[in-house]
């Protein structure tokens, strides 16, 4: 099993080194450069820019940049950004992980307390009310826009209602302790059920299909009809078995989690990595949209390979040797 | 059972239709009446004239929206984005400011003195001006600013503001690294500073009008290191004269200011002011609450919103015209590969574009734009529901030498449009419904502009519906993004022939050379007029230039040349809509500020 996980590991390397070459190309091939996106102000001389490409290195050709980056990441230092003149890309990327990690991790919470027990319910009593409703339910979660949903859900329940902030993670820096803790919360509830209610539709729907599945099956039969209970059917056999696919799709959903909801972020003004690696696409900021790149390559890796080690648990049919 | 489902879907089908009705409402029931046009006036809603009050009273918190964070760069001589201005507007001075009209007004430096030839300006400043951190503001500090924004690693280290240095004397040799000695700002004396130039300079208080930093904190930094100290970036460190000090942030959320109590110019009424980084579709909502108390350039109230947020009854707004215009630029000439190559600015080279070289078919275009359509008269109507204005000459029409009645206005008018074309030969001759060109061939005009602006891109398939009802094919293209539309608009050995693009002016000074001088790189019509080279050299030439009358005539004389050889046609200038809470006293609106003087806004429920 180590070993597997150090193998596993070893492949990551040359399949990053792939990607950032790849993502590089794809950056650089793109048309314009860091400065000119920047606001046409005619009150700055062209020249000006022209003399901080230089000194930037962008007059040189591509695997020659390439290969300064690559060096230089090699050494743990992932260089400045150039759209935040005086800041260090990490810097740039701290202030933002955690309330991606957060905000990723809160939703995806009320997505699986919802989703699950739903799946199973409407599994076990399918074509019931619940079971329309929450299907329905599902669905309306999936098809309303997020910005749409967000955007309500800011209406009524901030401006209107005035039961939560309608902005921003925090509501100052004084701050600390317990109390912070719970003003974040306070934050999060917003954008944590709008980014949360567009994955529950996909999380039940799967749920539900795949416990009707085991429930059919053979040995499920067998259990019953050596007198097994109810519960005990649910827990240790079918639950088990159902999990399989919500373990493979978490997997995606821990590359995905890093990537940030971009347009979620932006309703709520919660700034997180989306909105970062979206506005460094849009402002050429090479350095930064490589180290966001690198970030959920290894973060894609990691989640496939948690994902694997998981199904071992989950089914202790499955080995790696 | 099926009924059952169909409840639940009725239930949340009702639930959905009431949020959007709920949210329509505001809108659908305005009067409809507010069709006056103030010309940097205010529609203040409670008329009370708010003198029924005993005076400012102490204390309070003010909470402002921007819709995009700051970068961070708190540093005047680095920051770029308009954003940080929100905060050093409040925390940092210059030596002059400029008042409504304009003109330059006394702040830091209370008076100066001009030589006869123009070539040095003497500053006489304040004296007890204190910085943030308690040190004394003095000479050194201008000296200092102007140094270090001449110094050889400024630009390699992301600075910009070169062109308030270049003029002063000595800057070459300085900024090559040939010389230590700076000898173009001189201290005097702890409380004179003087300005020296290379040349008469016919606009020294604009150069001597950057925002100056503390010398005591930056001395000990390298200027190449300047951008990443902790003085430039941290809350509590960046140091200013101003009336509010920068003391905290939640970064890309909220921006906190507190009152300096010992700005020269008496301490701030306010405690704080909070500036809240909002989504601009939710601002609205929180103006109407109280959450937010006040919203500026740039941004402000959408158009759209204007009179839904008039209805609101708590809300003054000041709507005047923004420094800025949008234009659809006419490519005259295109510079040929070699140059585009090697980034030469050459005339001589440029290759004319025959499509359009033709002034009067440049006029023709112009008049079948309907621009007033564009703009719209009223909510509703055109792309800014009415909140713009035409005008013909790129000179923002808050400066003195803007004149109306010099340009040609080009009132909507397709006849005289096509009448014009026939003249001069722009005639169907295969019967496809659109002109050719004199000689016969087809005469397809394409079309390019930017995404980044919605009502400019909105804009770009009106116009070409516009130009085909006179015959005038038009080839729209795909609209590209900023950071791919400004190469192509640059290198422009390419078929570009008509173009979009809005420019934001500077207050500063009404010189339109940077955008629309024959080399300027930002000349992308690439327009060769010697006539309008002439005059531009003629409005800044020394010494007939020192009188503001002279460079009002040129620059009339040059606004006319400018709309009869049309470079470009200006499409329109937004109005900036301002809004604040009338629980804010105090704030005196300029045509290009909202904050000055900020010490003296209070709150009517301070504690």
């Amino acid at each position: 099993m180590y070993q597997y996980i150090i193998r596993r590991i070893l492949v990551f390397i040359p399949m990053l080194l792939a990607l950032s070459i790849i993502v590089f190309g794809l950056a650089k091939a793109a048309p314009g450069d860091p400065f000119t996106g920047k606001i046409l102000d005619p009150n700055v001389d062209p020249i000006v820019y022209e003399q901080q490409r230089a000194a930037l290195g962008l007059d040189k050709s591509i695997p020659e940049q390439y290969l300064h980056w690559v060096s230089s990441v090699a050494k743990g230092n992932f260089g400045k950004s150039i759209t935040y003149n005086g800041r260090s890309v990490e810097s740039l990327i701290k202030e933002r992980v955690k309330n991606t990690v957060y905000l990723g991790l809160f939703s995806l919470g009320i997505t699986l307390i919802v989703a699950i027990p739903i799946g199973i319910y409407s599994a076990r009593h399918p074509y019931s009310l619940l079971d329309y409703g929450a299907t329905t339910f599902g669905f309306f979660g999936l098809a309303v826009p997020n910005f749409f949903f967000g955007l309500v859900a800011i209406y009524l329940l901030s401006i209107n209602l005035g039961w939560f902030p309608a902005q921003g993670t925090v509501s100052s820096n004084s701050l600390s302790g317990f109390a912070e803790f719970t003003d974040r919360i306070h934050h999060m509830v917003l954008p944590g059920l709008t980014l949360g209610l567009a994955g529950t539709a996909t999380y039940m729907r799967y749920m539900r299909s795949e416990v009707m599945d085991v429930l059919g099956s053979d040995y499920i039969r067998t259990a019953k009809a050596k007198g097994m209970s109810d519960r005990n059917v649910l827990y240790k056999h079918t639950l088990r078995n159902a999990m399989i696919p919500i373990i493979t799709l978490m997997g995606f959903e821990f590359g995905a989690l890093l990537g940030g909801a971009i347009i979620t972020e932006q309703v709520f003004n919660f700034p997180g990595l989306g909105t970062l690696f979206i506005g460094s696409v849009v402002n050429r900021d090479y350095p930064v949209i490589m180290a966001i790149a690198l970030l959920l390559g290894v973060a894609i890796l990691v989640g496939n390979l948690l994902a694997d080690i998981f199904y071992s648990i989950v089914d202790p049919r499955i080995r790696y040797d | 059972m099926k009924r059952n489902k169909q409840y639940v879907f009725l239930f949340l089908l009702l639930l959905v239709f009431g949020m959007v009705l709920a949210a329509c409402n505001k809108e659908s029931d305005k009067g409809g009446t507010s069709t006056e046009k103030p010309q940097a006036e205010e529609t203040n809603k409670n008329e009370d004239g708010s003198e029924n009050t005993s005076g400012p009273k102490e204390g309070g918190t003010i909470t402002g929206a921007m819709y995009s964070a700051p970068a961070g760069m708190f540093n005047p001589i680095f920051y770029q984005d308009t954003y940080e201005a929100n905060v050093l507007d409040f925390t940092h001075e210059s030596l002059v400011s400029q008042d409504g009209n304009l003109e330059f007004i006394p702040s830091l430096a209370k008076e100066w003195k001009v030589n006869d030839e123009q070539t040095e300006i003497t500053f006489t400043l304040e004296e007890g001006v204190k910085w943030h951190d308690g040190e004394e503001f003095t000479a050194h500090d201008v000296v200092y600013t102007y140094k270090a924004i001449s110094d050889p690693d400024y630009v390699e280290a992301g600075g910009v503001r070169t062109n308030y240095v270049t003029p002063l004397l000595g800057y070459d040799e300085y900024v090559a690294g040939e010389t230590d000695e700076f000898i173009g700002v001189v201290a005097d004396n702890d409380y004179q500073v003087t300005f020296k130039f290379k040349e008469p300079n016919v606009t020294p208080l604009y150069t001597a009008s950057f925002t100056i930093i503390p010398e005591h904190i930056f001395k000990d930094i390298p200027v190449a290191q300047i951008p990443e100290a902790e003085e430039s970036l941290q809350p509590g460190k960046v140091i200013g004269t101003g009336p509010f000090k920068f003391t905290d942030m939640v970064e890309r959320e909220q921006y906190v200011l507190e009152k300096h109590g010992d700005y020269w110019q008496g301490a701030p009424h306010l405690d704080k002011i909070v500036w809240k980084v909002v989504a601009q579709s939710v601002m609205t909502g929180l103006l109407e609450k109280g959450e937010i108390d006040f919203v500026a350039s740039p941004g402000g109230i959408a158009p759209a919103d204007y009179d839904m947020v008039s209805d609101y009854g708590n809300i003054t707004i000041v709507e005047q015209p923004d420094f800025g215009y949008q234009v659809m630029g006419f490519k005259q000439n295109h510079r040929t590969t070699e140059d585009v190559a090697s980034g030469a600015i050459n005339p001589d080279n440029w290759v004319p574009n025959e499509k359009l070289s033709n002034p009067k078919v440049r006029q023709a275009i112009a008049y079948s734009v309907n621009r007033q359509g564009l703009i719209g008269e009223g909510h509703g109507q055109g792309l800014l529901h009415g909140r713009g204005q035409q005008i013909n000459s790129p000179i923002a029409t808050q400066f003195w030498v803007y004149d109306e009645n010099a340009a040609v206005n080009y009132t909507y008018d397709p006849d005289k449009a096509m009448q014009i074309l026939d003249e001069e030969g722009y005639v169907d001759v295969d019967g496809d419904g659109f002109r050719e060109d004199p000689k016969g061939n087809k005469w397809i005009l394409n079309f390019d502009y930017p995404t980044g602006n919605e009502l400019r891109e909105r804009s770009a398939p009106l116009i070409k519906s516009d130009l085909e009802k006179v015959g005038i094919q038009v080839n729209l293209r795909q609209p590209k993004e900023m950071s791919a539309y400004v190469p192509d608009l640059t290198n422009d050995n390419t078929d570009f022939d008509l173009y979009l693009i809005g420019w934001t002016l500077s207050s500063a000074d009404p010189d339109p050379s940077g955008l629309w001088n024959t080399k300027a790189g930002y000349n992308f019509s690439r327009w060769n007029n010697p006539k309008s080279e002439e005059l531009l050299q003629k409005g800044l030439k020394a010494p007939e230039a020192f009188e503001k009358d002279f460079r009002a005539e040129v620059y009339k004389e040059w606004q006319q040349l400018f709309s009869e050889d049309l470079p470009a046609l200006i499409l329109y200038a937004q109005n900036a809509i301002w809004a604040y809470n009338d629980r804010i006293q105090g704030i005196k609106p300029l045509g290009h500020t909202m904050y000055q003087d900020p010490h003296e806004w209070w709150v009517e429920d301070a504690k």
